[in-house]
């Protein structure tokens, strides 16, 4: 499987389910990219794997892809410590590797049937641009009859809240789009804070779009609840001390780290947001205060 | 478990019997509730429920560890359901289940390092979606249960004691103590420090019950310098305490606290004068809960404590409330002492998924 044949799967798998997860996506084609594999030693696997997770990430630079990718590379490792034989190996790597999909379709159910036994009627929610996870969350908490209304940020530069609201409204969930700039002012009002994230990092903090360390950073003065619902494969090895130290390659879409000569000038897409102002993270290995990341990211790559 | 209809059955005596204690034990649950102070202490609730348990394993018919688990659900939800405020028995439950899981996974011989609990390495080596069923049949599980259940009394007996021991560490000479209401654990580690050191303790009264005055009459009996102060003078007087030693009634699972009421303006008064609050709370007291569930978190009791009912003409007016407990988050709290030592409250999910498996979060 060449490079082109790579994307066009990748992008084939992002349009047949707009629902899905990239990251999923990702873990997919890479699956697929092993079915078809023609190499006759793990280490030319290997090899060939991570040259298709980087061919991936130019296509769609977000951390949930690269975590993604490191994810189904860390599988294969584990899986051919166990058999050394190489077809016998692959043969048991494309059994687990589609049990594994079958696991973490179900994930995003089991983070909804954590989480909205949090949300209570008359609550009010913030959220901050178009997330999936947060949907199914909201799905979950309107079909247990639960009254509540919704402010989005607009989330700018891609307006992505607006979409959320659309996506809100078709559930009649009452919902009102606000400024990015208006987190501040609308905090007052709410009473719970729930956002998704592209990638949780070591020390429990969560890179998402930007705007999100704002809201938090506003939470925390007006002592409101600031509630994180992420997939587990989105835990990432990274930790990041501040803003500055989140690499640059997730900073900005991959288009325009291709393109642009001077990053400087561009605005960046994401941000980091430090565990000390999440209150608490709700994954399918259940919920989780910050601290308690770190532990399971050890517990896997140990 | 199977009730009067099998009275000519030979074994069914025993079985009336558990019956009997087991309905004698709930009914006590209800009474308890009724909030001038605790009837019982949670110690000793816990040690009657694991008592219960270990009757409930010896006597009760079962064949396999699923039944076992089963039946002792069953009884868990109607004990958690006779008193809901009462946490100690489902954390007792939750334990004696865990060990069943525990003593299971060993009769088969698979290494506790498949461990049951979900993680990322688990979710990409398993070989399959097969769920354990608890079904196989172990002769020598029975008499293994019962020596861990035990075990688990032998470390309830032993928990006030092992708190009491690490007293000296934190108590230094000639500091000044606040504490609030009345807990037989602060007590025991106070009463213990006084052997050696000689210090002050100021008792917040905590109305309406004031068992604040207790703790103090107790104290003072053990040659501890005390002063009791009304909840309102919490503040004023914070700014000359070292240290602040709470007990609790409930560790939440994010290392908040459910204590009872004035605790969190206590704890709010320490933090503005960066007081270090230290809450002694033995193992059984932890619970998997989330301080979300509005409903079961609260208890209310008779407001005639607040506002007596000889105050006729303005009861119709007024609405009186009287809470029992209050939440405390974990932000505002510096350290834990239990019987296993001491820990930050952002350990509390370590300390969490080695007592409990997360399937039993739920009865």
């Amino acid at each position: 499987m060449n490079e082109e044949e790579l994307v066009e799967y990748f992008r084939a798998q992002m349009r047949k389910d707009p629902d899905m997860a990239s990251a999923v996506a990702a873990i997919r084609t890479l699956l697929e990219f092993l079915k078809r594999d023609k190499g006759e030693t793990i280490l030319g696997l290997r090899e060939s794997l991570t040259s298709a997770t980087d061919c991936l990430t130019g296509v769609d630079s977000s951390v949930a892809v690269s975590s993604g990718g490191e994810l189904f590379l860390r599988f294969i490792s584990l899986t051919s410590l166990e058999h050394q034989d190489l077809s016998r190996c692959k043969k048991v790597m494309e059994e687990r590797g589609e049990l594994f999909l079958e696991k973490i379709s179900m994930s995003r159910a089991k983070v909804a049937k954590l989480c909205h036994t949090f949300i209570k009627d008359g609550a009010k929610i913030l959220t901050h641009s178009y997330s999936r996870v947060v949907l199914r969350v909201l799905e979950k908490a309107a079909a247990e009859k639960k009254r509540f209304s919704v402010y989005v940020t607009e989330s700018q530069p891609d307006a992505a809240g607006r979409q959320m609201a659309e996506a809100l409204r078709k559930l009649n969930v009452p919902v009102t789009v606000v400024l990015d700039a208006a987190v501040g002012y609308v905090l007052e009002k709410v009473d719970l804070v729930i956002v998704g994230a592209e990638g949780v990092v070591e020390s429990g903090g969560i890179i998402n779009k930007i705007g999100t360390y704002q809201m938090a950073v506003c939470s925390k003065a007006h002592n409101k609840p600031f509630y994180v619902v992420a997939e587990s494969f989105k835990f990432v090895r990274l930790y990041p001390l501040n803003q500055q130290d989140v690499p640059d390659k997730f900073k900005y879409k991959a288009d325009t780290l291709k393109t642009v000569q001077n990053l400087s000038e561009e605005h960046p897409m994401i941000d980091y947001t430090p565990p000390s102002l999440i209150t608490l993270l709700f994954t399918d290995l259940g919920v989780l205060t910050p601290s308690a990341v770190s532990d399971e990211l050890i517990k896997l790559y140990l | 478990l199977v009730v009067e209809n099998e009275a000519t059955m030979p074994g069914s005596d025993k079985e009336t019997d558990l019956t009997e204690r087991i309905e004698a034990f709930l009914s006590d649950l209800k009474r308890g509730g009724s909030g001038t102070g605790p009837l019982r202490g949670s110690a000793e609730t816990a040690r009657e429920t694991t008592a219960l348990l270990r009757r409930i394993t010896a006597q009760a018919r079962w064949s396999s560890a699923g039944d076992l688990m089963e039946i002792i659900r069953k009884e868990g939800r109607r004990m958690t359901a006779a008193q809901p405020s009462e946490t100690t028995v489902g954390n007792m439950i939750r334990r004696v289940l865990k060990i069943i899981r525990e003593e299971y996974a060993r009769s088969r011989g698979s290494s506790e390092e498949t461990d049951q609990q979900e993680s990322l390495h688990k979710l990409l080596t398993s070989g399959g979606l097969s769920e354990e069923n608890f079904r196989q049949h172990f002769a020598a599980l029975k008499a293994n249960v019962i020596e861990a259940i035990n075990e688990l009394l032998t470390e309830l007996e032993g928990t006030t004691d092992n708190i009491a021991m690490q007293a000296l560490e934190h108590i230094h000479s000639n500091e000044v103590i606040m504490t609030i209401g009345r807990s037989r654990t602060v007590e025991a580690f106070l009463k213990d420090a006084a052997r050696k050191r000689k210090f002050h303790v100021i008792v917040a009264e905590c109305a309406p019950f004031c068992q604040g005055h207790e703790m103090a009459t107790s104290l003072s009996k053990a040659g501890i310098e005390t002063t009791v102060i009304t909840d309102a003078a919490i503040f004023a007087v914070m700014s000359r305490v070292n240290k602040v030693i709470i007990g609790t009634q409930t560790v939440l699972a994010n290392g908040g606290l459910r204590a009872v009421n004035g605790t969190h303006t206590l704890a709010l008064a320490a933090k503005h004068h960066s007081t270090p609050l230290i809450v002694c709370a033995p193992m059984f007291k932890l619970s998997p809960q989330f301080p979300n569930e509005e409903d079961t978190f609260h208890k209310f009791v008779s407001p005639h404590e607040v506002l007596p009912f000889t105050e006729g003409e303005i009861l119709s007016k007024v609405n009186v409330h009287c809470p029992v407990f209050d939440y405390v988050p974990p932000e505002l709290i510096t350290l834990f002492i239990s019987n296993i030592g001491g820990h930050a409250p952002s350990y509390i999910y370590r300390l969490m998924s080695e007592l409990y498996h997360p399937e039993d979060h739920e009865l």
